[in-house]
């Protein structure tokens, strides 16, 4: 049967457009019950005895949830217990238009089938087909759409043999909907009413979201935050300029401090500080919002204050003493406030629950573990429980009388302290996709055992009888760089880096590639590692190991003994791996004179050529800098960390280094020549001045000058940095102009004009060196075999916008791994120190704030905060100057005196 | 225009009946044929209205769009014609064959209908010298035997009837921009009051007597005709003279009378029936073209 719907829109260009949709109604929609014996269906989802134990429905039945209800209520929808659950066409269809994430987690539902979940078509069923009526608003049209379906349902179980009683239930939250399905004799239940007779399952009633009504008993009826501005009021003042649009940032040391990063027009971002609970007016860190610009009389310079978040006592009077410092006007910076959320970025957050005072108390805290989360209240019957496991709350809300948001509880993920729950912890607040690769990506893995066979020596040289050596850190299994040397007859040397052939095994477009494409790159924890690639691919197909033939990507120089290049050859080749050694390894072979091998030979010519070239490297300004790594000891039985050092440098580190950067430079030049418009690069911009702040403070602390105009400058003046009887003082130099460096990122050379990488003074980079665990370099592969015509290429790797795109995700996925490796180092380091009790070390003062300073520990590559005023003791009376970073300790008696400054 | 031959004895035996007051097919000089209205034939149009008289048939379709007003009545909206001469009808509109007779047709559709004695346009207004509804009226011949214009005429009275335009407003933000917001009740529209619309009645002088709603073959015997508008309340509102012969003024004033009285009497039925209709809503059975 044919029906047509019609509905007036509005066009782009403010004309009115009727549009008429065919509408086909069906009478071969099937209910999905097993039960059911009219319905001549092959497959059923919904089980006979859909029985779950709950004191106000003992009978079996099914579960129709309402839009609302799901949106709202998805967290408790997840939970196994919830099954046989009939979703409707109308509320899926609802659900897609209102929350893309919540649609994606109820499709996930849907296709789970142990769920049993049955979306039923209800839309273009004959029978619970409904046209809109006159005066019918939209959503009062799919109320009455539920209705029916469920009427109809009733209806059809009820006429078959079944005598079991099986029913279906509505669960709404909506008076009125409840109202008048009552009306109409359905089964209708709130949900949170269903969920707490659910006899079994007590804890569910946690994850119930709180819905309106119920927030506002919780809180106290003081206002403390301004209303947010209507969507449609923001707008109108974006366009008109009045409001700015941008993402909110929260700061990592003072709660009641954030940035909102505007986007300007092209390139440029203008930074807005914001300050004050009244100011942040409830946005959460990464939320989008529309800030008001404050007058400038108003505007603050960032406070030097670390401020946690301890409860309300306090927070007030910070703000008020804020105000009175003397504020320099350069120091000032454009203050605004939020006026408005355009769209909240909240997700599930990871953290600890704090016990309220009160026993009895089923409301608690919850503090998330990223520190610019606001603390969330939750409602809970199983604090106690919960109390020491690492648990998950997603927010609900943030009313404006609330001081702060509203949650629920998700899952747990296991008691804190635990490693694997720690390192859950630690995955997931860095978005690192962690879950097992999926059987759809797995199907792309060639099929074991695997040989070379002839199709693949078709492009390829053969470079088995070379010796090729790969040299890596202790312990690494996968290894995707082997280099050699050899002399050639015209006395020249043939350096060659042979890389492993990645993109020969991973297709484009198959699903192993956009798995692998999605994750960027593998991520290192202490003791673990999360693959880009399967196991098969990262630890044995692709691994150049030793004694095994390997597929690699070879590109071989010409050298002269000056290490000048003469000639580059860029194939792609089959190796055989004379030995896999570790830096030590190596290094002990090139300082052993008595040995003569071939390997050792090789190692020492490209040592020799490695020191040439980092010196020249030098020369043109390229900077050494300096930051802490730490290397656990782990003990292989419990694997817990039982020793942690420093991790060393030796000669052939930078052997390999040099070699790979050279390749790196030599591919991506030979890219970009290829390909000007889709070249994939990386690039490291030069910091702006303003970033050596720190760094020139410090050094004037010493009366040491630093340069800061050119790298070359940078690097020289570093080098010449010296005190003497403070030897550490050049490595802290250097850890902080480290920190003073921008985001090196990768880029499409269409989309940009500026290629210069900073650190390594090279006019052009980009990665070629380890696609086993960096997805850039599986496309660097791609490009560089369609260059030399080895492969053929694909449209999607010819167009900027998409590689631009992709490179947007790899920038995203390799800050989130490094964060995710140095929370995993800080770990370690913590649960290293957990049975250690009080340790001496010597440590150094790094920045100095007005109420804490921030202390490095070098043996332990450890950096903390250190508060001056502790709960048991009072603080020292302090003057704090902005200018010389110090803080002076009033003597009793004596005018304020500067106590030593900066460092040491 | 479509035409047929008819002989001389035919012709005669035609012009013998009419002065006797009765025509070949039993009617006497002031009778329609049968005539049949339906209307929201058409889903995706705002209005629409299918009617067939005799054997000629016709299709309106009224499609509002937001236009600008004429910058001499900033105040009023404006309806536009287009006349499509299927070659359904007959074969002479093959090709462009039927685009003299459609241009002829729109052109005398603007003189009957777009004016704000017939219809209300400044209901058609939105916000003065800025936006108004424009109502786009596409005729559609589909079978012609004489008296197109009457055809018309009604076919656009009930399509005008039908016609729902959705409700719109204004919302001005703190610039001064004006912006339309539309209802997003599917059911919140207006209608247009379609009283005064005008009927046509086209008069063949056939002999020395003249008749209404004019088959071919009578068509066929008359030199001259004349077309008139008329509204509920009996007013003339157009007139024009087609055909090559001429009409002495005599003649003119008693076609003008008898056109007057057809017109009238056309109206209340016509009204009744659409109201008819309407007041049917969702149980009325559509009977379209293959009823």
């Amino acid at each position: 049967m044919l029906k047509s719907k019609t509905f007036v829109r509005k066009t782009r260009a403010g004309g009115v457009l009727k549009v008429v949709r065919e509408h086909y109604l069906r009478d071969d929609i099937w209910c999905g019950s097993e039960a059911c014996s009219e319905c001549k269906q092959e497959s059923t989802v919904l089980q006979e005895d859909a029985i779950i134990e709950s004191s106000l429905c003992p009978y079996p039945h099914y579960l129709v949830p309402d839009t609302n209800v799901v949106l709202h209520q998805i967290d408790v929808l997840e939970d196994p217990v919830i099954r046989n659950v009939i979703i409707l066409q109308t509320v899926l269809q609802e659900v897609r238009h209102r929350s893309a994430p919540v649609y994606k987690r109820l499709k996930d539902m849907i296709q789970a089938k142990e769920k049993y979940f049955y979306t039923f078509t209800n839309e273009h069923h004959r029978e619970t087909y409904i046209e809109r009526e006159q005066g019918e608003s939209a959503n009062d049209r799919n109320d009455r759409a539920i209705r029916v379906a469920v009427k109809w349902y009733s209806q059809h179980l009820k006429t078959e043999s079944n005598t079991d009683g099986l029913k279906v239930v509505l669960l709404t939250n909506d008076q009125g909907n409840k109202e008048k399905a009552e009306e109409n004799g359905l089964v209708v239940y709130k949900f949170d009413e269903y969920v707490k007779n659910l006899t079994a399952n007590p804890e569910l009633v946690d994850r119930l979201a709180l819905s309106n009504d119920e927030k506002a008993e919780i809180t106290s009826s003081k206002v403390l935050f301004p209303e947010h501005l209507p969507l449609s009021k923001i707008q109108s003042g974006i366009k008109s300029g009045t409001f700015l649009q941008g993402t909110f940032r929260a700061s990592r040391d003072n709660y009641l401090e954030a940035t909102v990063f505007v986007q300007g027009e092209g390139e440029d971002t203008t930074e807005v500080l914001i300050q004050g609970l009244q100011n942040l007016n409830r946005a959460v860190h990464q939320d989008v919002v529309a800030v008001q610009l404050l007058p400038r009389s108003e505007w603050v310079s960032p406070s030097a204050v670390v401020l946690q978040d301890d409860g309300a006592a306090k927070d007030d009077d910070v703000d008020d003493e804020e105000e009175k410092a003397v504020i320099s006007e350069a120091a000032r910076k454009p203050t605004g406030k939020v006026v408005g959320v355009i769209k909240r970025n909240w997700r599930p957050f990871c953290g600890m629950l704090n016990l309220s005072q009160i026993k009895e108390s089923t409301r608690h805290l919850f503090t998330p573990a990223d520190r610019r989360i606001p603390r969330i209240r939750i409602e809970t019957r199983q604090a106690s429980t919960l109390a020491g496991q690492r648990i998950m709350v997603a927010i609900d809300g943030w009313p404006k009388n609330s001081r702060y948001p509203n949650g629920h509880f998700v899952r747990s993920l296991g008691s804190a302290g635990e490693k694997g729950t720690e390192e859950e912890v630690l995955l997931l607040e860095h978005d690192v996709p962690h879950q097992a690769f999926s059987q759809n990506v797995l199907s792309f893995l060639p099929k074991m055992p695997w040989g070379i066979t002839p199709e693949d020596m078709v492009k390829r040289r053969d470079l088995r009888h070379l010796t090729v050596c790969s040299v890596d850190p202790p312990g690494c299994t996968d290894i995707d760089d082997a280099l050699h040397c050899r002399e050639l007859e015209n006395g020249n040397l043939e350096v060659g880096v042979h890389i492993a052939d990645v993109s020969h095994f991973i297709r484009p477009g198959n699903a192993l590639d956009k798995e692998a494409a999605n994750r960027g790159t593998t991520v290192y924890l202490c003791g673990k590692r999360i693959d880009m690639v399967p196991e098969l691919l990262s630890s044995n197909l692709c691994s150049l190991r030793s004694n095994v033939e390997r597929l690699a990507f070879s590109c071989i120089w010409e050298m002269n003994h000056k290490a000048e290049i003469l000639k580059t050859h860029f194939t792609k080749s089959v190796i055989n791996s004379k030995a896999s050694l570790t830096y030590a390894e190596a290094q002990m072979r090139i300082d052993d004179t008595s040995k003569k091998d071939d390997i050792t030979e090789s190692l020492r010519g490209l040592n020799k050529l490695a020191k040439i070239l980092k010196r020249k490297r030098i020369e043109k300004g390229a900077l050494t800098l300096s930051s802490l790594e730490v290397r656990f000891h782990i003990d292989s039985e419990t694997h817990d960390p039982i020793d942690l050092q420093t991790k060393e440098l030796m000669e052939t580190n930078s052997m390999v280094e040099e070699f790979m950067l050279l390749a790196n430079v030599s591919v991506a030049q030979k890219i970009y020549d290829e390909f000007p418009d889709c070249a994939l690069l990386r690039k490291h911009p030069a910091p702006p001045p303003s970033n050596y702040d720190i760094l020139l403070k410090a050094a004037k602390s010493k009366n040491v000058e630093i340069h800061i105009d050119s790298a070359k400058a940078l690097a020289d003046s570093l080098d010449v940095a010296k005190v003497d009887g403070f030897s550490y003082f050049n490595t802290l130099l250097r850890i902080l102009a480290t920190r003073c460096m921008m985001q090196a990122v990768y880029f499409c050379s269409g989309m940009d004009s500026d290629f210069h990488h900073y650190g390594l003074a090279s006019p052009i980079y980009t990665h070629f060196t380890s696609p086993i665990r960096r997805y850039a370099d599986i496309i660097v592969h791609r490009l560089l075999a369609v260059s030399i015509g080895a492969d053929i290429t694909y449209p999607d790797l010819m167009d900027k916008h998409k590689q631009s795109a992709l490179c947007n995700n790899l920038n995203y996925r390799h800050k989130m791994s490094q964060y995710a490796q140095r929370a995993s180092v800080a770990f370690h380091t913590q649960l290293f120190f957990k049975n250690r009790g009080i340790l001496n070390e010597e440590g150094f003062v790094l920045f100095v704030r007005k109420n804490a300073i921030i202390v490095l520990i070098p043996k332990f590559g450890l950096e903390g905060t250190v508060f001056f005023d502790s709960k048991d003791k009072a603080a020292p009376s302090l003057v704090f100057d902005e200018q010389i970073p110090g803080v002076s300790v009033a003597a009793p008696d004596a005018e304020p005196q500067a106590k030593k400054t900066k460092l040491k | 225009m479509a035409r047929v031959k008819v002989s001389e004895a035919e012709k005669v035996y035609i012009l013998h009946g009419i002065r006797d007051d009765l025509r070949v097919d039993g009617r006497s000089c002031e009778d329609y044929r049968h005539m049949e209205v339906e209307t929201d034939v058409v889903s995706n149009t705002d209005g629409s209205a299918r009617v067939s008289l005799g054997h000629t048939a016709v299709l309106v379709g009224i499609k509002a769009e937001i236009g600008k007003p004429r910058p001499l009545v900033p105040d009023e909206g404006y309806l536009e014609f287009f006349v499509d001469c299927s070659a359904n009808a007959t074969p002479e509109f093959e090709g462009r064959g039927g685009e003299e007779l459609g241009i002829e047709l729109s052109n005398t559709l603007y003189r009957v209908f777009n004016n704000r004695s017939s219809v209300d346009l400044k209901s058609l207004c939105i916000s003065a010298g800025e936006h108004c509804w424009v109502l786009y009226v596409d005729v559609l011949l589909l079978q012609c035997d004489g008296n197109l214009y009457d055809a018309i005429s009604v076919a656009i009275k009930a399509a005008l009837f039908n016609t729902k335009i959705p409700r719109v407003h204004m919302s001005s933000d703190e610039e001064g921009g004006k912006e339309v917001e539309l209802s997003d009740d599917p059911f919140d529209c207006v209608r247009l009051n379609v009283e005064s619309v005008p009927c046509i009645v086209t008069l063949c002088k056939v002999g020395h007597r003249h008749v209404v709603d004019a088959t071919l073959q009578e068509k066929a015997c008359s030199v001259a005709s004349l077309i008139i508008a008329v509204t509920h309340r009996g007013t003339v509102t157009c007139a024009k003279k087609m055909g090559g012969g001429s009409l002495d003024p005599e003649s003119i004033f008693e076609m003008t009378e008898a056109g007057k009285r057809v017109g009238k009497a056309l109206h209340a039925p016509l009204m009744k029936l659409l109201q008819q209709e309407e007041s049917l809503g969702k149980k009325r059975q559509k009977v379209g073209f293959l009823g």
